[in-house]
């Protein structure tokens, strides 16, 4: 997350807005966001029902515990998913994918 | 038919024989000497190496930092001294003053040390061709008795903040060398880009 917010002045560039999603509380969001300093909003998906709607679901690594896996997903402005990537986000490949779809057209 | 067959068994064989004789390909190092005796690492940065008993560190992916350098200090554990380049140091703001207090927020949370650490010096240095802030800290762990004395640089690359710091660790009744600091100010004051960085050419490419 701190990695996006160094970069959310880029983002702006190109006309793509910045949204966490995490299962996390409200009250651990706020707490999370304040000492990393966030100024994007964090959504507090606790019962993980946004999860299925872009392909995340429980990390297999974590036993018994609902530890969602991370994924970096670009939605466009129709609502279609144009980019899915697991794991850590790629700063410099999400920042080539939405330079090219702000070139194209394609806003995010 | 029995021809075309020997031929292809034949091509196979000696495809085989190709691939058994081919040498490894040796890792290629990720730096070069010039020949004003400074290192160009990925040819993208230049820079006074340390003397010879500093080890090359380098991190590939997902590391807090990108390469430096270590040296095994003489004495008890855990007298060592380590200073590395950092392209994305801890914190968000593009403001140096700034980027410092968020940086020391979660400097060394790895070493899950209670450090404490302490401001004894900030100041403006002069680096990469502009404005740069040095701040010197000390942080102490009474429960492992030991610890830990840093130099932090922050300077800009294009609109980001990058950093060089340098930790030396010692017991807790243990005494700093100073000759690691001024090694380290050698290191960050002759450092220099080469080429443009990736995000510098990602907003100035059209």
């Amino acid at each position: 997350m701190e990695g996006h917010q160094r970069n959310l002045f880029l983002y702006e560039r190109f006309n793509a807005r910045v949204v966490g999603v995490s299962v996390d509380d409200v009250t651990t969001l706020k707490y999370w966001a304040k000492s990393l300093d966030l100024t994007f909003p964090l959504l507090s998906n606790v019962t993980g029902f946004l999860g299925p709607a872009f392909g995340v679901g429980p990390s297999p690594e974590v036993k018994g515990f609902p530890v969602f896996s991370r994924r970096t997903v670009i939605i466009d402005r129709k609502g279609i998913i144009r980019y899915a990537k697991d794991g850590s986000p790629d700063f410099k490949d999400i920042l080539l994918f939405l330079k090219k779809m702000n070139k194209e057209g394609g806003t995010p | 038919m029995r021809r075309h067959i020997g031929v292809l068994l034949c091509l196979a064989w000696a495809a085989m024989m190709i691939s058994a004789c081919a040498t490894p390909e040796t890792p290629q190092k990720p730096y070069r000497l010039s020949q004003q005796g400074t290192v160009v690492w990925n040819d993208e940065f230049e820079f006074k190496p340390p003397p010879a008993e500093w080890k090359i560190i380098q991190v590939e992916v997902g590391g807090e930092f990108g390469f430096g350098f270590l040296r095994v200090d003489p004495g008890p554990f855990p007298s060592q001294s380590m200073f590395v380049y950092d392209e994305e140091p801890f914190g968000c703001s593009t403001q140096l003053g700034e980027r410092g207090g968020e940086f020391f927020k979660r400097y060394l949370w790895s070493t899950t040390m209670i450090l404490d650490m302490q401001i004894l010096e900030k100041k403006n240095v002069q680096l990469l061709g502009g404005e740069g802030l040095a701040i010197v800290a000390e942080g102490k762990d009474p429960v492992r008795k030991e610890k830990v004395k840093s130099e932090v640089v922050f300077g800009k690359r294009g609109d980001r903040v990058v950093a060089f710091y340098l930790t030396q660790w010692r017991p807790v009744d243990g005494t700093y060398d100073p000759s690691a600091f001024e090694i380290f100010d050698r290191f960050w004051g002759s450092f220099k880009f080469v080429k443009k960085s990736f995000y510098q050419t990602l907003v100035e490419d059209p």
